[in-house]
């Protein structure tokens, strides 16, 4: 297929389909219905290192999770969760919340959309020995 | 010997299809409310990775096709272009698929280029269109050159290449349960490539083929998919990023800071490159056996079940 009819073929394709999932309300992100939804996707990156303590935001998007290793955070991505220790993060307060820089180039930043008393409390809890 | 063969880049004109099958896909999945599930941010990262891997192919794609004519140039053979040779030809490549496919997945130099295939926790048509833009760098051509030197032209193994990828789009869906009996027997089909696609311990490493199911019926690394147990897609280790480039070369970012750690000897680095996906120098990750390993330690009754050993 000539370049001058693909490349705005692929364009148009990739950009309408972004933008009708958008309106079709799919980008809504995932929430944790629980502790045991938290623990549960925790698990799911971490099956050897279970939760001790977990912390659910507000909002359920997001958990603080203490563990015999170490923290971490469960958060989502779109429709599903990821979960990362916080080993060697840099955390600092942003007017939604948390951003946590990771020295990880698969989670370089996480974003944490918390209430201003969870934002006040958290880094707290995350240098909290485990 | 024919140099002036042509034959369609049929991977480029299938391009408003693969957008109108997606379209059909997702307009099913919300009209019938069951068959898979949708993402803004994760189809549009799947169709980035795949307009990404046409631009690295017009990019990149003479280094391999410049390697298949040397290779034609050399050998005394041709096979010609008469049906029954595309057809042997078609066969082939896909038994040439099933061995690249399965190095890609035992061989962490050829991981690092197909891993965003699998990075989605999503299964639907957009994930086919996850594809590798670093493809030429495993040197998996290699694996080709055999077809070239029997006498398929490198157009023509390229030209089944592309049909075989096609094949491979529809497979990607939850819409579709099982096909017919016959069919599952003999096809790779959606229900056998969502075992491909799971993290489940029982669905590692299993279900390679491109095209015909039978590569892995014969080579062992056949596994059903269970009623009991629904794959769950994605990576062991989930990505926290949409970013395409991240997607694209994390795992290679991995091998370069793994291979240069300071301390290790020769081996341990060389390991870091070619040894499974997983493996490490003090045994601190886990491969695929491993994985394996714990969930039999966690649930002996699976032992000898679909997708474990019997007596690991």
């Amino acid at each position: 297929m000539p370049l001058g009819i693909l490349v705005p073929l692929v364009i148009a394709g990739i950009a309408g389909i972004a933008v009708l999932l958008h309106i079709l309300g799919l980008s809504r992100p995932a929430t944790l219905a629980s502790e045991d939804a938290a623990r549960t996707a925790w698990l799911d990156e971490f099956p050897d290192d279970p939760a001790l303590r977990i912390v659910l935001s507000h909002d359920h998007t997001a958990a603080l999770i203490e563990t015999r290793d170490g923290h971490g955070i469960v958060w989502p991505m779109g429709a599903d969760t990821t979960a990362r220790y916080l080993t060697g993060a840099r955390i600092e307060r942003t007017t939604n919340g948390l951003r946590i820089d990771l020295p990880d180039y698969t989670a370089p930043r996480i974003r944490l959309r918390l209430a201003p008393d969870e934002a006040e409390l958290w880094p707290h809890l995350m240098e909290t020995p485990a | 010997m024919t140099d002036q063969i042509t034959f369609p880049d049929i991977v480029s004109w299938a391009v408003p299809f693969f957008i109108a099958a997606i379209l059909i896909e997702l307009l099913w999945i919300v009209i019938k409310g069951r068959g898979g599930r949708y993402e803004t941010r994760d189809a549009l990262t799947s169709l980035i990775m795949g307009a990404g891997n046409v631009a690295s192919g017009i990019l990149l794609g003479f280094i391999a096709y410049g390697f298949f004519m040397a290779l034609w140039a050399t050998t005394p053979l041709d096979l010609g272009t008469s049906w029954w040779v595309i057809a042997l030809c078609f066969v082939l490549d896909d038994l040439r698929y099933y061995w690249v496919h399965r190095f890609g997945h035992r061989i962490r130099w050829v991981w690092a280029s197909h891993v965003n295939h699998h990075s989605s926790q999503h299964y639907n048509l957009t994930t086919a269109l996850r594809q590798t833009w670093t493809g030429t760098f495993t040197f998996m051509m290699i694996v080709r050159a055999p077809l070239i030197l029997l006498g398929f032209h490198p157009a023509m193994v390229l030209f089944c290449g592309g049909l075989n990828l096609i094949y491979q789009f529809w497979i990607h869906t939850e819409a579709i349960g099982r096909m017919p009996r016959w069919f599952e027997a003999v096809m790779n089909t959606p229900s056998h490539h969502r075992v491909h696609h799971g993290r489940n311990a029982r669905y590692l490493d299993a279900n390679y083929a491109g095209v015909f199911i039978v590569w892995d019926k014969m080579f062992g690394t056949f596994v059903p998919e269970l009623e009991q147990e629904k794959p769950r897609y994605g990576l062991v280790h989930n990505l926290g990023t949409f970013n395409p480039i991240r997607v694209a070369f994390h795992e290679w970012v991995g091998i370069f800071r793994d291979a240069t750690q300071p301390g290790l000897t020769w081996r341990d680095r060389l390991m870091y490159c070619i040894a499974p996906p997983g493996w490490s120098h003090d045994g601190s990750r886990d491969t695929s056996e491993e994985i394996k390993r714990k969930h039999l330690a966690h649930h002996p009754e699976d032992r000898g079940s679909p997708g474990f050993s019997a007596t690991d």
